[in-house]
């Protein structure tokens, strides 16, 4: 007879056995549990001279640059800086209602723990969404509600110390606000917004990350996250037309800060500038051509991204409107947008109630289908998955799947088209029309439940690279899996920060898949009368 | 020629044992270790069932005496994880190490079964094998982060930051990027 051995019995002797095994058991109270900051994992600190050119600009603050080192213990915090701090949180709380609601109505049921990729990634309780909230509402609840204040740590509340403001930093920025979670909330909390609060808190007293203030200066400065200036900006964008000519034998001639074009067309600088993102730009080059839209781009908003997402309320604001306001400027009647991320967030979500409604716009109608987008009533911007699958529904362009039968893709919801926005069925109607075949992932991985990249919300830094490859696990292990099931060599997606982050994470988990906005895709398959079309094995990446 | 024939059958005997106590322990390494051991959803719970599902086949393989190069798939499956986690090299590779301690463990257990003397040594010196090829394993992967790192800096990617303006640069005598600090 077999021996039955007492499981229970002998995972206990982890603890108590003799074991090679060091660290990692939950031994203290998370709140005794301080945030330790070491190489590789925390982002880099804002360079003080971005600070300082941001806090210049009106409508933003951004107070107390200095140089300071996450690992030091002396961070050279302003001395009344937890009075800063809390200001700060009474301020929000007064001005924004959600946080208020957020703050108060969480039962702590746990239908999110185990929702979020940081937490599925590291097993660290504090990557919980309810926990990572928990880090700003037991300061709430210490100096903002009558228990907290009578009966301190019993209600759960704890004082505001500078080990609590280094949390907040470890924690805000192990977040990438993909807003997974707030989808198995029962209350509809929006942990991404606690986090947005958390950061804006840190930026009071001169806290924040490099790779998000630098992009979100040089946007400001130039309007896209890369400092490029306009003729620069112009010159990338003619290399990608002479690439479409030596491919296609196609020759485009967009126009730049064209004053009267019916449409302004606004995505992530990224796709004029760095592959793969340069490719889903030449789809959309070719595709805008084949049609004969009248359109142009603009240098000065040249740039999808909104960086201020992830900063700060004002800074968004700011960012945001540039957009609509050159397209003021121009005098076009709508705005088409790209394969961006949270551009789409901040424009579904947030420009009604900071920039708009954008009554000097017209509502979004497709010239040449007619399709009036009356979910783009409010903010004018329509995107361009909804606008191509629109020509396609209408017979309006001409598509060979075999041009792209190098690929076999799977698509991944990009978190903010897909939960913010609800964009869920038109890049999957774009596929079934450009492509032979493609394969879904696992049901709880896509749509609404889609896992993130694990490196947006500006955490797609080099420095802090086993981060993100621990947090994009969950994405990269059902992208694996129909990998290895049905040979998918391409990830599909329609976000800049995807399109350059998937690729590193394909690279270390599931090498053989490539990344692709669906624009390529469309790209590769248009038929474009005129055409003297090379025999691109490769599609739009084929090197002629 | 089977090194531990006799002990094989022992371990076949009581797989799931070794392999539940095994798992858990693997598992307990996290701080956060109910979920990573309980929930059976391998897209909902990726760390804990590729951790899983990676020792089972180790141990399988183990158990059968196959060839060295069997193992490598496996192993990486649990090491390209623990690789990027915050373990020590030392902590990444110890669950294999620890194996000779379940076993003995479990083998011990009432009633005792007692293999062949020489057996459990070609045994260890099997699990040490396991090791060293883990270790290698995290080597490579610590190796391509670094790699990666290198290719999203060099790339165009990264010059969101650190490079100053592309366009400043071009243009001698700007310093680039020393626009912002007037």
């Amino acid at each position: 007879m077999a021996a039955v051995v007492k499981v229970d019995k002998l995972a206990q002797s982890v603890v108590k056995g003799p074991s090679l095994m060091t660290g990692g058991y939950p031994t203290k109270p998370w709140m005794e549990v301080p945030a330790v900051f070491k190489p590789g994992n925390y982002a880099y600190p804002t360079k003080p001279e971005k600070l300082e050119y941001l806090n210049r600009q009106q409508g933003v603050s951004f107070p107390n640059a200095r140089e300071w080192n996450p690992e030091d213990d002396d961070w050279k915090l302003p001395e009344n800086w937890k009075e800063i701090i809390l200001q700060g949180l009474k301020d929000r709380l007064d001005r924004f209602r959600s946080l208020k609601i957020f703050m108060d109505c969480c039962v702590r049921c746990g239908a999110c723990a185990d929702k979020c990729h940081f937490f599925l990634g590291t097993g660290d309780p504090k990557n919980m969404p309810v926990l990572r909230a928990e880090l700003l509402r037991s300061v709430y609840r210490n100096d903002f509600t009558l228990a907290g204040k009578i009966l301190g740590k019993l209600a759960g509340g704890r004082e505001m110390t500078v080990g609590v403001l280094k949390e907040w930093f470890m924690y805000a920025y192990q977040c990438t606000e993909c807003r997974r979670c707030s989808v198995f909330c029962p209350y509809g909390i929006d942990t991404a917004e606690i986090t947005m609060m958390l950061r804006e808190l840190l930026h009071m007293v001169g806290i924040g990350i490099n790779w998000a203030m630098e992009p979100v200066s040089n946007s400001n400065r130039t309007g896209n996250h890369m400092g490029l200036t306009p003729q620069a900006f112009k010159g990338n964008v003619e290399f990608l037309c002479d690439d479409i000519e030596n491919l296609t034998g196609i020759r485009v001639n967009p126009t730049f800060n064209r004053k009267g074009a019916e449409i302004l067309f606004i995505t992530p600088s990224a796709d004029v500038f760095a592959e793969p993102g340069i490719f889903t730009c030449m789809g959309y080059l070719l595709l805008f051509e084949a049609i004969g839209l009248d359109y142009t781009w603009s240098t000065y908003a040249s740039e999808g991204g909104n960086f201020g997402l992830f900063t700060s309320n004002e800074m968004m604001k700011k960012l945001n409107g540039k957009m609509y306001a050159e397209a003021k400027r121009l005098g076009v009647k709508w705005i088409l947008g790209g394969e961006c991320g949270h551009m789409w967030r901040v424009v579904h979500q947030y420009m009604d109630t900071m920039n708009g409604p954008a009554d000097f716009l017209e509502v979004p109608k497709s010239p040449l289908t007619g399709t009036v987008f009356e979910n783009a009533k409010s903010t004018k911007m329509v995107h361009i998955s909804e606008f191509t699958a629109d020509l396609i529904k209408n017979g309006k362009i001409k598509l060979d799947k075999t041009r792209n039968s190098h690929v076999i893709p799977t698509f991944h919801d990009s978190c903010n088209p897909a939960r913010a926005m609800g964009l869920l069925d038109e890049p999957r109607y774009i596929l079934d029309n450009v492509v032979e075949k493609w394969y879904e992932m696992p049901e709880n991985t896509i749509r609404e439940k889609t896992f993130c990249c694990g490196s947006g919300t500006a955490l797609n830094t080099d420095e802090i690279m086993e981060l993100r490859m621990r947090s994009g696990l969950p994405r990269a292990n059902a992208v694996k899996y129909v990998h290895e099931k049905h040979g998918v060599n391409t990830l599909g997606c329609v976000c800049a920060i995807d399109r350059a982050t998937l690729t590193t994470l394909m690279d270390y988990w599931v090498p053989g898949v490539q990344v692709a906005g669906l624009s390529e895709l469309v790209g590769n398959a248009l038929v474009i009368d005129g055409e003297q079309r090379q025999d691109l094995t490769e599609g739009l990446r084929t090197l002629v | 020629m089977a090194l531990y024939a006799e002990l094989a059958r022992m371990l076949a005997d009581r797989q799931k044992q070794i392999l539940a106590v095994w798992i858990a322990r693997t598992l307990q390494s996290y701080n956060s270790s109910d979920f990573f051991i309980n929930s059976q959803d391998r897209f909902a719970n990726p760390v804990g069932m590729l951790v899983r599902d990676g020792l089972t086949r180790v141990f399988e393989l183990l158990r059968t005496e196959a060839e060295a190069e069997a193992f490598v798939q496996p192993l990486d499956q649990v090491i390209r994880i623990r690789a990027v986690q915050e373990f020590a090299a030392s902590q990444a590779v110890v669950p294999f190490l620890e194996l000779k301690w379940v076993v003995r463990e479990v083998l011990n257990e009432d009633p005792p079964a007692n293999p062949p003397t020489g057996e459990l040594h070609h045994f260890d010196c099997a699990v040490d094998r396991v090791a060293l090829t883990a270790f290698d394993l995290y080597c490579q992967c610590r190796e391509q982060l670094y790699r990666t790192r290198i290719r999203e800096v060099k790339s165009g990617r990264a010059r969101f930051t650190d490079s100053g303006c592309p366009s400043r640069l071009a243009d001698a005598g700007t310093g680039g990027g020393a626009s912002e600090k007037s």
